[in-house]
Formats: structure tokens, sequence, C-alpha cells
């Protein structure tokens, strides 16, 4: 009973931590290429949602077995 | 009355995707009953966001794609976008008939599976008949069962990605109403308000790029890429 709850707490908790170092370093590197060429702002504020998207899907799967662990208490 | 509904099977969610339609197409019939060369008034606001988004899309999916499966992804940005915004009205999910349909899976998942029919069609269509079905061995055969995988997990992921991060926020802001009623939660609400905004646009994004996916030529020398050829040989 407490593991489950342990188990769903660390599922969520360790799936944040790549998808968040991995956002700050993309959204880091967007906007130095944004403040270098200005024009190309709009093409790359598009490409760093998706990307940043992408990465976040790591940390919803991580929710998402969680919530099953928690279905399961 | 509510009831009934229920007993139906009819959950909150439903009626109110059902009354964002209801009132999305209500305002679109108003603005276009009477059409102008020269718009003005509801006519002109629907004009600068149907072109604001048509530009948007067409830089993302290319001319020919873009320009031609514009109705389908830009009705799924302003519907999610709507119904991720329903979630933050006073009292949604505490009223009957009042919840953020994207808050529960099945909504997402609906939409999902008509992005994924609508690219396999699209695929269909652009290639003239099953020769689309080639594009899963095109760059080796054997990473076929890896090609099949990928356009699987299509759906579930554009699923779980809307249902998660929606869900997860409407859950926050609820534990935070719990904790303090008063003043906290509108931070999360303010955030709430640009990651909906985001949400729409990542999930319609997504469906376009698959759909001009789809519609980009297995074997080259199709249809569209004749005609968009057409205009040089005039000028020659």
């Amino acid at each position: 009973m407490t593991l489950i709850a342990i188990a769903a707490a660390l599922a969520i908790g360790l799936s944040t931590i790549g998808p968040g170092i991995g956002q700050g370093i993309a959204s880091a590197k967007a906007l130095e290429g944004m403040s270098r060429q200005p024009e190309m702002a709009s093409e790359l504020r598009t490409s760093m949602i998706l990307a940043l998207a992408f990465m976040e899907a790591m940390t919803i799967y991580g929710l998402l077995i969680s919530i099953l662990l928690l279905g399961k208490m | 009355m509510m009831d009934a509904l229920y007993e139906l099977g009819i959950t909150n969610q439903m009626m109110t995707s059902t009354g964002i339609t209801l009132i999305i197409s209500a305002i679109v019939i108003v603005a276009g009953r009477h059409m102008q060369m020269i718009p003005s008034g509801l006519q002109n606001i629907m004009e600068i966001v149907v072109e604001k988004l048509q530009n948007f899309y067409i830089s993302v999916m290319g001319e020919y794609a873009g320009r031609k499966y514009f109705p389908i992804v830009a009705s799924l940005f302003i519907y999610i976008l709507i119904c991720n915004y329903s979630g933050l009205l006073p009292f949604s999910g505490h009223l009957p008939g009042l919840a953020a349909p994207t808050s529960s899976i099945n909504f997402p998942l609906g939409m999902a599976l008509i992005v994924f029919v609508f690219t396999i069609v699209v695929g269909l269509v652009e290639n003239r008949g099953p020769r689309y079905f080639k594009s899963f061995f095109r760059p080796v055969a054997f990473l076929f069962p890896i090609m099949l995988l990928e356009q699987l997990v299509h759906p579930v992921s554009l699923t779980l990605r809307l249902y998660g991060n929606i869900f997860g926020e409407e859950a926050v802001i609820a534990e935070f109403f719990n904790l303090i009623p008063l003043g906290v939660p509108i931070i999360m609400q303010a955030l709430s308000v640009l990651m909906g905004l985001i949400q729409a646009l990542v999930f319609s994004l997504l469906a376009g790029i698959y759909i001009s996916e789809a519609a980009h030529p297995v074997d080259g020398n199709l249809h569209h890429q004749e005609t968009c050829e057409i205009p040089v040989q005039q000028i020659i």
C-alpha cells in the first residue's frame, strides 16, 4: 500500500527530471538563436514549441503510470 | 432532466463539447450570412483569424498541403482551444453540464482517432490508391515494423499529451483551491491560459505535420507536382 504510493510519487517525480533539463537546454538555445537572428524568430518559435511538446510527452507518460498505480491502491 | 441524461451515459464533458460546437457554429453562421466583398464587423474579424491561421499552417505544412488541408487542422485548433478554455469558466467542473471536455480521456482520444483515420485517407487519396503503403517500406524494407509502430503510436501520444496536460492543470488548480481558496489559484489559472493555447497549437500542428507527410507523394511525378509546374511552362 505505502509502497505503491511511493512508487507513484517516484514515477512522476523522476520522469520530470529529464524533460525539465531538456526543455531548459532547448529553450535556452532557441532564445539564443532568436536574439542573434530576430528575423528567424517566428520559425524558431514554432520549432521550439514542437520540440518542447515531444519532450513533455515523457513526463505525461510518467503521469499516466502514476495515475494507473494510484488506481491499484 | 440531468439525471435522465446521466442515465443514458451522457457526461458533463459531452454536454459542454456539444454546447461549444453549437456556439461556434452559430457565430460562424451569423458571420457568414451576408458575405460582402469588402468585409465589415464580424465577417472582418473572422477573415483576419482565418487568414492568420492559414499563413501559419502554410509555413509549417508547405504550400500545397497547407492550403488543401487547412480546414481540418484549423477546425481542430479552434475547437480544442475553446474546449481547453472552457475549463477556466467559473464553477467549471462543479456545475452540472459544465466541465472542460479535454480533461476527460475520451475527447482527446476521439480527436486523435479522427486525425489517424484522416491521415491514412489522405495518403490513399494523394497517392491514388494503395501505393501509399509503400512509404512504410521506404528507407529500407526491414524497418517496416518500426514504421508501422510509429504510425500506431501517433494517436496514442496525441491523446495522452492533450489529456495529461489539461487534466494535470485542472487537478493542480483544484488542489490549490482546497489548500488556499483565495488569490493563489489565480497564478495557476493565468499559466493555464497559456498552456491551453500551446496544447491546442501543438495538437493541430502535429496533426498538420502527419497529414502533410501523408500527402507527400511516395514515388514523385504525381498530379499536384504536375499542376505546380504548369505556371513555369506558361512563363516559358
